[in-house]
């Protein structure tokens, strides 16, 4: 009996040999078919217009290697020409001409040419058609096409960030041929572009099968066979990575990075974000209108704890109210973490211990990195100095509905919120944000949450909007941040890192700023 | 039985009917705005009210209510933003994963929860029911995700042996399905375990071993055929949790099929995706368990 057994154990240990080589073999069979990206939000239309590419980051990222617009992003968020060989801006900065590159073509063969721009800037200037991104297109109010390689884009303002509008993925250029033939909205299902990659096959949500482009006209693109699959869960986005399964992974777990640096396969990308998080403060409550109070509260949370024991290093503190690569970005001061200070102030402000400041915090879960776990940190710190909070965690789903409302249902105190850029320009987030609302008891215009008022920022802000030398402008920009982070109408928290990580050999992934991991460049 | 099969046939529709209401006013009463997601989060109020607009969300709730009602008897599930229209072709195009890993989790389960069964009710007490019986208890408490999880760390990180994400191939076929049916087989297990060791007591056993008759032939032709009975209705009351565990582990293992659909809509707050997945999903309930109640009369003749 004893014998048989261990016979047969050796005869199928033997069988099994070959067997688990083949097994291994046919695991890893998409090794070699070109690049897999597996993405954690799937591709799901792929129109400029008609609301945009649905599934964010994920379908802007496919629309980078399907499309190319007439401006871009550098990685680094600095604008560079595309398909326009070069722009320039009227001094009054209502107007814009554009040179386009000859030769280029859409993958269908159309010609990039003025009548193909104009066809798709006037579609992205079309409210019903385009009802999303319309601070970005509302100030355009014409397009002109004087000869056969000029672009004139006619401004109904002076708009010095026509350049950002023109670089954001929204504004890609779709072949014309190809509408009249899908029909307009047929688009998003059937995308023809002049970029890099040309579409083989497409599983709206599942996964976007690209070949490099022959006629592309910067060469055809390193990698001949791009896939974009769609592995919505992050422990399987890492599993398939490391299995080869995929080349390229986004949105990477923080907690799971320390593991990942340990694998010689794989290398880290991390980007610092646009988008600085933090607690805004409802200023239309009398005792957090106290400039004392709001100090109180930057100071008594430690936000170098937050960037490194939540974030594990992937954060880090804002010194303005300004991601550190927006465009216009000007450091204003580091944050301080002094909890006596912090009570003092609250003291001077009279707060005591017989009559604490009461504050409901409203946290998203599942909307802004780790939110629940900054939320609780922030609560528990200013318990410490004083503070009573009552903590309301609110679904993602239903959090900006719950945040924007007006004044008489303003359930919050402070409220967790961040605003990503993704035209990368400061001006236009800085209006976002701190504009005044032109009725502080309706909803906000745009995202003006706690109702800040500060007519020097609402006079710089428009200046900046108009002004022709670029240097006076950023000098404002600089002034503005200023004068916002010193009032605090925030509680500054920090500025998350965007984490992807690629197998060894894959080169000129990029990580952007605005959260989009870019593989264009892909190749290994 | 044709009788019964064409009347639980018409029932469906009204089912059906009532699944919609309910999920219609549900959607409704919820916190969240449909139009609010579909524009984005930057998006200003005016650029959110163009998209209530065009999405109809606009209009009364019984017009809204109507017109769902009425678009469904088309075919019609309404304006899905995910997809920009009817989403019926982009759900039906994912039900065969879904139906692949369903099927095979209960083949699965069937041909390793009756054997376990049966060999712990005949080595009652003895090291085999022991290992069967622990078994039971580690499938029972862990997790679907966690075990699909592990299975992925093991197999494909660490072992290299099966592909770790998607519908590629056989291969592609076996974690996916240990893990979907890893708590089915336990409680099959179990049962037929209790089941087996239950008939073996009753007289009619006592007659077969009388009569001469070998254990297996006693076991398999009259024991198991009595058994069967309770393990048809637990088998086929579960597969509607298999419907609802495949969406945690087709998330998981990024398989493309339903469940991993109706997370996606939940995500973008695709109130329609998720209506015409629902519904989906209780029209399958509802023919499983119609399928169910025909397999019973087949083999219990009690009930012809």
């Amino acid at each position: 009996m004893d014998l048989t057994m261990k016979r047969r154990t050796a005869l199928s240990l033997l069988a099994a040999a070959p067997a688990t080589s083949a097994l291994r073999a046919f695991a890893q069979g998409t090794v070699g078919a070109g690049l897999t990206y597996g993405m954690s939000t799937g591709v799901v239309t792929l129109d400029p217009v008609h609301g945009s590419y649905t599934g964010y980051p994920g379908g802007s990222e496919a629309a980078l290697c399907v499309y190319d617009g007439l401006l871009t992003f550098a990685p680094d968020m600095k604008i560079v020409p595309q398909l326009a060989e070069s722009w320039s801006m009227a001094d009054d900065l209502k107007s814009c001409t554009l040179k386009l590159r000859g030769g280029a073509r859409f993958h269908d063969g159309t010609p990039v040419d003025p009548a193909a721009v104009k066809l798709n800037i006037e579609r992205l200037m079309d409210k019903q058609r385009n009802p999303t991104n319309r601070p970005l297109w509302d100030p355009v109010a014409g397009v002109e096409t004087p000869d056969g390689n000029t672009i004139i884009l006619r401004l109904s303002q002076p708009f010095p960030q026509l350049a950002n509008s023109l670089a954001h993925v929204s504004g890609a250029l779709v072949s014309p041929a190809a509408i009249e033939k899908y029909g307009d909205t047929g688009i998003a299902k059937n995308p023809v572009g002049a970029g890099p990659y040309r579409v083989v096959s497409f599983d709206p949500g599942q996964q976007l099968v690209l070949e490099a482009f022959d006629g592309y006209w910067g060469g055809k693109a390193k990698t001949t066979k791009l896939t974009l699959k769609t592995i919505a869960d992050p422990s399987t986005r890492i599993a398939a990575l490391r299995t080869s399964a995929a080349d390229i992974v986004d949105s990477v777990p923080v907690a799971l990075t320390a593991q990942l640096k340990q694998d010689p396969e794989v290398t880290l990308i991390a980007t610092p974000g646009l988008r600085p998080i933090g607690f805004v403060i409802n200023l239309t409550r009398p005792d957090l209108s106290d400039l004392r109070v709001r100090q109180a509260l930057n100071l008594a949370v430690p936000v170098e704890t937050i960037a490194n024991k939540v974030f594990f290093g992937h954060a880090r503190a804002p010194d303005s109210p300004l991601a550190f690569n927006t465009e216009g970005y000007a450091s204003v001061a580091k944050l301080v973490h002094d909890p006596a200070k912090a009570k003092a102030l609250l003291v001077s402000a009279g707060f005591t211990s017989d009559k604490p400041l009461e504050l409901a915090m409203f946290v998203s879960q599942g909307l802004f990195p780790g939110d629940v776990s900054v939320g609780e940190i922030v609560a528990n710190a200013l318990t410490q100095v004083g503070v009573k909070v009552e903590i309301t965690k609110i679904e993602a789903g239903s959090y900006w509905d719950a945040m924007r409302q007006d004044q008489a249902n303003i359930k919050w105190d402070i409220a967790m919120f961040g605003f990503n850029p993704a035209n990368a320009s400061g001006l236009y987030h800085l209006a976002s944000l701190f504009k005044s609302n032109k009725d502080d008891t309706a909803r906000p215009d745009v995202w003006n949450l706690g109702r800040y008022r500060n007519a020097e920022v609402d006079r710089l802000l428009a200046e900046i909007g108009a002004e022709p030398d670029r240097a006076k402008a950023a000098a404002d920009m600089a002034k503005a941040q200023a004068l916002i982070w010193n009032e605090d109408p925030y509680i500054w928290l920090q500025i998350n890192e965007n984490v992807s990580a690629v197998r060894k050999a894959v080169t000129g992934v990029e990580v952007w700023p605005v959260l989009f991991t870019n593989v264009r460049h892909a190749a290994a | 039985m044709l009788s019964l099969v064409l009347w639980r046939l018409a029932l469906i529709p009204l089912t059906v009917l009532g699944v919609v209401t309910i999920l219609f006013l549900i959607f409704k009463a919820v916190p969240g705005d449909e139009a609010t997601m579909v524009a984005g989060a930057t998006a200003t109020q005016a650029e959110i009210d163009v998209v209530r607009h065009q999405l109809g969300l606009d209009r009364p709730l019984f017009v809204q209510y109507a017109d769902r009602v009425l678009g469904l008897a088309r075919g019609d599930l309404g304006y899905s933003a995910t997809f920009r229209g009817n989403p019926l072709p982009r759900i039906l195009e994912r039900v065969p994963a879904t139906l692949l890993l369903t099927a095979s989790a209960i083949l699965l389960t069937v041909a390793a929860g009756i054997p376990a069964g049966i060999l712990a009710a005949s080595w009652r007490g003895r090291w085999p029911d022991i290992a069967v019986s622990g078994g039971v208890v580690a499938l029972l408490a862990v997790p679907n995700f966690w075990l699909g999880m592990m299975l992925m760390a093991l197999f494909s990180v660490r072992l290299g042996w099966l592909p770790s994400i998607g519908l590629t191939g056989p291969a592609s076929l076996v974690m996916p399905t240990v893990a979907l049916a890893a708590r089915l087989i336990a409680l099959v297990g179990r049962l037929v375990r209790g089941t087996v060791i239950e008939e073996q007591r009753k007289d009619y056993v006592r007659t077969a071993y009388a009569k001469g008759l070998a254990t297996p032939r006693v076991l398999y032709r009259h024991v198991l055929r009595n058994a069967l009975v309770p393990i048809v209705t637990v088998v086929g009351l579960q597969t509607g949790y298999l419907l609802g565990g495949s969406v945690v582990v087709e998330r998981l293992f990024a398989w493309p099929g339903i469940g991993d659909l109706l997370l996606t809509a939940v995500g973008l707050r695709d109130f329609t995706l998720v209506q015409g997945i629902t519904i989906l999903f209780v029209v399958g309930f509802l023919l499983i368990n119609l399928l169910v109640e025909i397999l019973y009369r087949l083999i219990n003749p009690r009930l012809r």
